[in-house]
């Protein structure tokens, strides 16, 4: 119900803006609430960090294209506990009613947002967890990702190693979700091409004593090793490769987040490691220039893919509520706006599926002097197959 | 299994296992000698590796940062037994565990806003980087069997301390009798002191020495803490010679069963704990 | 008198009642009245171990085995596209548990002390990797429960699951029963046994008494009270996942438990409202929550000596 008092500063606001030829009563509305949900603090807390930089970057950016409507930020350590995941979505929903929530990091966290958010009034954005189900067999109308499904940097590098001549790999990951899918997306591609899994490692989530691994791999002596690790354990896994040897005789592949964010940690172990992903800090546009220049002054420490992924969020939002003239209440419109936006990230353009993941080029990448330098495009305009999805 | 790798795998156990035991002494040597619980052993660990980094950025050389280090750990050790333990020995084992949960959470909260979240590394220093050849493919790494010797260096000198040396006698008399010693005229306060910050020293030391090989993440305390635990209740709670044994054990469990038993890999030193505590309800080497 | 302490009495006299109307206050807000139950089932599951810990001596750090279990059990006994019954489900998955507690009980309680603390901890590991290590059991992602049961006794339905405030209202009547039910339990003749065994459990031997068979007995029943909150909790937003078996839940709940005041029952409420609701204001306020946090539990551990509701005793019983 509108009160009288609110019914009639609207009608004399559009009376107004009438007069002047604006568009919109924008200016008297509400603040357009952004719940965040993502971990601050333990072994996921840089991507956290990284992710949130990046999003309120591009709305701090676009903050003239969003019909004088301000966004407030309600921001939530997940601290990347899945089991707290439902009732801090059901706080932003129902407590805060925020018109977006972004997060998570974490697969199982986003698991647990799914039970809670699909098909509500609010526009769930995942600017990370890649976890299949999310824009597979879970996916939903109000529900979108703005960074990859956990199959989209893994599957194209079993044709790259094919390509490279490696007939017999050893697989190797943490015994998760996110590792498992994508130890799975490569097995796909790479037998399909007539390649052989010699051997598939799960390492107990979160072990990083992978010597006795190691010390396996090098006795069966594969064309190449294809890997999932990411952050710290990354860190470790890189270090220890190199440190028994490894490196330099048996190819190390991998799914990207090997070597982002890691790199300074990592040193010159990682030189020569070749990973599929759809970003490379080298990627030479004006946008990804610029993006990092800003990123770096900012924040005073170099962007990660992290950090892009959160940019694109942003900018998704953004782009959105430009669209709708700063109008949002419609869930429908708002809905059928982010569908359309073409994303303008630093990773290059990218458009979305049918079940609201990205379409986006794959990248093939490799480490020199501690960059990851773009090879060529690995797969142009890829996307999820979405399995099981009805949207 | 080829005898090659065997042997190979047997040196991984040996060396992961002396390792643990670095980290474990400390804890079990708070423990017997003071009966206190220490939760913030792992979160000290971690700020040993965060602190090796911190001043490796700044000097340049690893040795003095290491120095540096243990040193402020010994200080630490010394600022939270003078102020918050000592208010804790009639209390009951439980309020220990409270202060000392308490205390991780600090520490964490403390690591984010010094250092931030990001993983990080040290690199080997010059003088301690490369390495053996073991196989054709395989190498060994001449800083990962420095630590390893280091660490066996350690376990002599703790043995000898408390066998040997006066403030060994003392600790041996205060472990079996408090009031006796406090008795004998020796400041009982004071030796707790110490003991406590050798401890709190000797976590933090293994942290320096994991760091170079490797990361140096958010968390990286809580995790190591429950092995540690694993490994002193196995040995026998504030027993340093079970926890040598049973870190050694440990180890070599935890290294075959990753390659022997990959399915069952993750539950393994857990079944071991169970199974001994079954057979021995006070561990090995309990006094 | 039926509760020990006047201040139990108060506290008992202050909360029930104060929980009871509160949804009216909150009909606005769904999310309060979601965020309290939750508050409620965790302070469910801290009592049945604050019994363990506080009245039997039997610390336990792998408590948190039994949550998870209730919740996976649901998943695994009930069919996943019909409702079934609540309250059969529910005898069927204490009766379960329970079965689990006396197997797992027997064997552990051969130990004691700390060396009891790290075996129950083995055996929680054990289970939590045996879920997340499972492909069948949704790994690390977990499970979504898409059927709420129906609440039906000779078709009558007192409880809508769906509904938030049904909900709460059966979570909070699980609260208070367990509340009494704990009472009659240490009131009862078993439980002076069991108070006479965690005083000197030497002379309760000489004595006559079984005392393996009491605390096994002991472990049974909070075991299968754990397993009854992780079935709430799963229930509340349809969602298992292995974090709930892991040994930080086991810490937090124990933390709670130190915090209300070991073995008074009623203060496992007090600890797990203060511990949430701190956490709950924090996280709010500021990003290094963490610091305050650790802080606080540190002043309130130097400050309590037994507890909040040692404190509170300290300030109300000087009258009496």
């Amino acid at each position: 119900m509108i009160k009288p008092n609110t019914l009639r500063t609207a009608v004399l606001a559009g009376l107004t803006s009438l007069a002047l030829g604006q568009t919109a009563v924008a200016n008297t509305q509400a603040p357009i609430k952004v719940g965040i949900m993502l971990p601050f603090s333990g072994v996921y807390g840089a991507l956290g960090d990284a992710t949130r930089n990046g999003m309120k970057m591009a709305l701090q950016e676009k903050a003239s294209e969003l019909h004088g409507r301000k966004i407030e930020y309600i921001e939530i350590d997940t601290e990347a506990r899945p089991e707290r995941a439902p009732e801090i979505s059901s706080s932003l929903l129902n407590n805060s009613k925020a018109d977006f929530i972004v997060g998570p990091v974490h697969s199982g966290v986003a698991m647990g947002m799914m039970k809670v958010l699909r098909g509500k009034d609010t526009v769930m954005i995942v600017p990370n967890a890649g976890a299949g189900p999310v824009t597979g067999p879970l996916c939903a109308p109000n529900v979108f990702r703005t960074s990859f499904s956990s199959w989209q940097p893994s599957y194209p590098m079993g044709k790259v190693a094919l390509d490279k001549g490696y007939k017999k790999v050893v697989t190797m990951s943490w015994n998760y979700g996110m590792g498992k899918e994508s130890l799975d997306a490569f097995e796909e591609s790479f037998t399909a091409g007539g390649g052989e899994i010699l051997k598939k490692i799960l390492v107990p989530f979160p072990k990083t004593e992978f010597q006795a691994y190691l010390s396996e791999i090098a006795s069966i002596e594969p064309d190449a090793v294809f890997v999932f690790f990411a952050g710290g354990g990354a860190v470790k896994f890189i270090k220890d490769y190199d440190a028994l040897g490894l490196s330099g005789k048996i190819p190390l592949l991998g799914s990207g987040f090997l070597t982002e964010g890691t790199l300074e940690a990592q040193g010159k172990a990682a030189e020569g490691v070749m990973t599929t992903l759809h970003y490379a800090d080298s990627l030479d546009n004006e946008i990804n220039n610029r993006f990092r220049a800003s990123y770096k002054e900012q924040f005073g420490k170099a962007s990660d893919i992290y950090a892009v992924q959160g940019y694109d969020t942003g900018l998704m939002i953004a782009s959105a509520i430009n669209r709708l003239g700063g109008d949002i209440e419609d869930q429908q419109a708002l809905i059928k706006a982010l569908e359309e936006t073409r994303v303008n990230s630093p990773r290059g353009e990218f458009t979305f599926s049918a079940a609201h993941n990205p379409v986006q080029n794959i990248y093939l990448r490799t480490v020199e002097n501690g960059e990851n330098k773009v090879i060529e495009v690995a797969a142009p305009a890829l996307a999820d197959p979405a399995r099981g999805c009805k949207l | 299994m080829t005898t090659s790798l065997f042997l190979v795998q047997l040196i991984n156990g040996l060396q992961y296992g002396l390792l643990l035991f670095l980290i474990a002494s400390g804890l079990t040597l708070v423990f017997g000698v003071m009966g206190i619980l220490n939760l913030a052993h792992g979160s000290m660990y971690m700020v040993g590796a965060y602190l090796v980094w911190y001043f490796f950025e700044h000097t340049g050389s690893f040795g003095l940062s290491a120095l540096i280090s243990a040193v402020i750990a010994l200080l630490v050790g010394v600022f939270m037994e003078r102020t918050l333990i000592r208010q804790l020995y009639r209390r009951n084992h439980l309020d220990q565990v409270l202060l000392t949960i308490g205390m991780i959470f600090v520490f964490n909260a403390l690591q984010s806003i010094l250092w931030g979240n990001d993983p990080l590394g040290v690199a080997v220093p010059p003088s301690l980087s490369g390495a053996i050849p073991m196989t054709d493919v395989l190498e060994y790494p001449i800083y990962r069997i420095f630590v390893a010797l280091l660490c066996v260096l350690i376990a002599g000198v703790m043995y000898f301390m408390i066998n040997k040396t006066r403030l060994g006698m003392l600790i041996r008399a205060g472990e079996s009798n408090r009031e006796m010693v406090e008795c004998l005229g020796i400041d009982i306060r004071k030796l707790y002191t110490i003991v406590f910050a050798i401890g709190v020293m000797l976590a933090a030391v293994a942290g320096v020495a994991a760091a170079p090989m490797s990361s140096i993440v958010p968390g990286m305390g809580e995790h190591i803490l429950i092995t540690c635990f694993v490994v002193v209740v196995i040995g026998g709670m504030g027993s340093i010679k079970g926890a040598f044994v049973a870190a050694l054990l440990v180890g070599l469990v935890d290294t075959f069963a990753s390659v022997m038993v990959p399915q069952l890999s993750s539950m393994m030193i857990y079944i071991l704990m169970a199974f001994i505590l079954l057979i021995k309800p006070q561990g090995l080497f309990s006094s | 008198m039926f509760f020990n302490t006047r201040t139990e009495r108060i506290f008992i006299w202050v909360f029930f009642p104060l929980a009871l109307l509160l949804p009216l206050f909150l009909a606005e807000n769904t999310f309060f009245v979601s965020k309290l139950t939750s508050v409620m089932i965790f302070a469910l599951f801290v009592m049945s171990l604050d019994y363990l810990v506080g009245r039997c001596g039997l610390i336990t750090l792998g408590h948190a085995m039994f949550y998870g279990l209730g919740g996976y059990l649901f998943w695994m006994i009930a069919p996943e596209y019909e409702a079934v019954n609540f309250w059969v489900y529910t005898f069927y998955i204490c009766m379960i548990a329970a079965a689990v507690a006396l197997v797992i009980g027997f064997l552990v309680l051969r130990t004691s002390g700390i060396y009891m603390i790290m075996i129950t901890l083995a055996f929680a590991q054990m289970a939590f990797y045996f879920f997340s290590d499972s492909i069948d059991f949704g790994g690390t992602d977990g499970l979504f429960i898409y059927v709420k049961p129906e609440t039906s006794i000779f078709g009558l339905s007192f409880f809508d699951l769906d509904n938030p405030t049904h909900f709460y209202y059966l979570c909070l009547l699980s609260l208070f029963n367990t509340l009494i039910f704990f009472r009659l339990l240490i009131r009862s003749r078993f439980g002076r046994v069991v108070d006479a065994i965690h005083e000197n459990p030497g002379r309760t031997t000489a004595l006559g008494y079984n005392i393996f068979l009491f605390r096994l007995m002991s472990y049974v029943i909070a075991s299968a009270l754990g397993a009854y909150a992780g079935y709430l909790f799963t229930l509340q937003y349809g969602f298992v996942n292995p974090s709930m078996l892991a040994w930080t839940t086991s810490g937090s709940a124990l933390v709670m438990s130190i915090l209300g005041g070991m073995g008074s029952i009623y203060g496992a409420i007090l600890g797990t409202f203060v511990y949430e609701g701190l956490h709950f204001s924090l996280e709010h306020l500021t990003e290094h929550w963490m610091l305050f946090m650790g802080i606080l539990i540190i002043t309130m551990v130097m400050v309590f000596k037994n507890g909040i509701a040692g404190y509170l005793e300290k300030l109300l019983e000087k009258r009496a």
